[in-house]
């Protein structure tokens, strides 16, 4: 490929906003999304994807600020988990799965009364990175670096309420502050997603760069450097094959983490096959 | 205004307690002095663990008289007490390392403020050096043995300050010898001024280092010095359900009492 090739997108403004923005997010979502995987909170992440979903809805609706209404359903959400692993007498899941289903129907059917409708199911479901306007980067790029901030200042008191939550609880520690905070910078993180890939696709970009780096190493800060390469790498790859082969960019930047995942997976257990057989 | 520093490091009267509306503790009193070895003996289901979870506030207390660590209020003397939890309560596969660990020890007396300094990092690898653990730090947990990720939890309590150090299941899992060298800690560490209290639900190696038991199946059976506890007669009440004895037939029997 030459460099006329490798360049051509970018003469688009659209395109390179594309790239900055899902770049951005890519990152910023595999970062967090390391305690996701170690916590194996995946499946609170898709609850917290589908009520954010809700909360654009309402924020369409109202002609208020969708990210605004989003962040606080995704926020709302994230505080129920908390309380529903504390004091719950349902299965916890049964329980989310119940709530976030009913919040995301609810955000269907309030969706369905506005004109637009079918065109901003289509986008909300399934993302829309290249409508992504400049004021929405900035944004993105101001809460990206302000959840890595809080990361960094706190970070090795998440380390101790996902390691070790009741050892900490019993010295007094606030480990349910500190869930909560940690919840609370992953509903942030998924809100600033959906925009590009969408309220069923946002859960990937959130474990599946994670989860790959967890299969090359066994340091926590090293595997959320290793995230984020992979987050980086899938979305400019993802974007540059969306851009030449007309494929949905969202759905592309996915593909191509679930790939890298597939790679990793299968030359490990190719050579730790070869390492047995000798 | 005076502290009023009691002589016990665990003082519980009257004590009810157990999980959502199920009550396990049918009213418990039990006293530990301070600088006790003191072993929570039962069988399974018989509230030890809920026991020491009152007591450090992982649950919260039907009712009680009296309830107080290290002579003060369980919200201030937690700050001065460590709880290492149950083998399978902890996630060994984190990915944390052996020094990380021991450093948590600072962090939970931090709170929300403070960055970790220097002095804590030289604490942790004093306390590490302490327990055998030198050329450990930056191990992952789980790479370790049973007996020595025990003491990798001890010397977080000794980094944490802890006076009381209270562990669930200690021994179980390990091999008798590792067993003696976990006891052998224990003594050193009350002769150091600790206070440790463990639960353990059958009669291990660890039982004959202790100076203070709890016979505990509900209900306070015995508490005291072991020689007034671990008689032939309390030990039958308190385990007869699970001890198959074999008679003078050869035929197995099990009591049911």
């Amino acid at each position: 490929m030459n460099l006329e090739l490798i360049l051509e997108p970018f003469q688009y403004a659209f395109m390179v906003r594309a790239f900055v923005g899902v770049g951005l997010i890519a990152v910023v979502a595999a970062v967090i999304g390391t305690f996701v995987v170690l916590k194996g909170l995946a499946f609170m992440g898709d609850a917290i994807a589908h009520t954010a979903f809700t909360g654009i809805a309402l924020g369409l609706l109202l002609g208020i600020g969708i990210h605004l209404s989003a962040l606080f359903f995704a926020l709302l959400t994230a505080l129920g988990v908390v309380l529903l692993t504390r004091v719950s007498n349902v299965r916890n899941d049964t329980a989310l799965a119940i709530l976030f289903t009913g919040v995301f129907a609810l955000g269907i059917v309030l969706l369905s009364t506005s004109p637009g409708f079918v065109g901003d199911l289509n986008s909300l479901l399934l993302g829309s990175v290249l409508a992504m306007q400049s004021r929405e980067i900035a944004l993105i790029g101001g809460f990206a670096l302000l959840l890595l901030a809080v990361l960094v200042l706190f970070f090795s008191r998440f380390v101790l309420v996902s390691f070790d939550p009741i050892g900490a609880e019993a010295a007094g520690f606030p480990v349910v502050a500190f869930q909560s905070l940690l919840l609370a910078l992953i509903a942030v993180a998924i809100v600033i997603s959906i925009q590009a890939v969408g309220v069923i696709l946002v859960v990937a970009l959130l474990i599946t760069p994670p989860a790959t780096a967890g299969l090359l190493t066994k340091g926590l800060k090293l595997q959320m450097v290793l995230a984020a390469a992979f987050g980086l790498a899938s979305s400019v790859l993802g974007l540059y094959i969306s851009y030449f082969w007309g494929a949905p960019p969202g759905a592309t930047v996915v593909l191509v983490a679930t790939l890298f995942f597939a790679v990793v997976l299968v030359v490990q257990r190719l050579r730790r096959g070869s390492r047995l057989a000798c | 205004m005076t502290v009023f520093q009691s002589g016990l490091a665990l003082e519980v009267r009257n004590l009810i307690a157990g999980y959502q509306d199920q009550v396990v503790l049918e009213g418990v009193s039990w006293q530990v002095p301070r600088g006790s070895l003191a072993a929570i003996i039962g069988p399974n289901g018989g509230g030890k663990s809920t026991l020491l979870k009152t007591a450090v506030g992982l649950l919260k207390p039907f009712s009680y008289d009296t309830l107080t660590l290290l002579g003060q209020s369980p919200k201030l003397g937690r700050k001065r007490t460590a709880y290492l939890p149950q083998r399978e309560e902890v996630d060994w596969d984190f990915p944390i390392t052996v020094l990380e660990v021991v450093l948590q020890g600072r962090l939970v007396r931090k709170g929300w403020r403070g960055r970790l300094c220097r002095e804590d990092y030289a604490a942790s690898r004093r306390a590490l050096e302490l327990f055998g653990l030198a050329g450990l730090e930056a191990s992952q947990i789980g790479a370790l043995s049973g007996g020595q990720r025990q003491r990798v939890f001890l010397a977080r309590a000794v980094v944490q300050e802890a006076d009381l150090i209270l562990l669930d299941e200690p021994a179980a899992g390990l091999d008798a010898q590792t067993q003696h060298e976990l006891a052998d800690l224990f003594v050193d560490l009350c002769r150091q001024g600790k206070t440790i209290i463990a639960a353990t639900h059958d009669l291990d190696c660890l039982t004959e280092c202790f100076d203070q038991v709890l016979a505990l199946n509900r209900r306070v059976l015995a508490a005291g010095e072991p020689s007034q506890v671990l008689t032939e007669a309390i030990l039958e009440e308190l385990f007869a359900r699970h001890f198959p004895k074999v008679g003078a037939g050869g035929e197995v029997m099990v009591h049911e009492s």
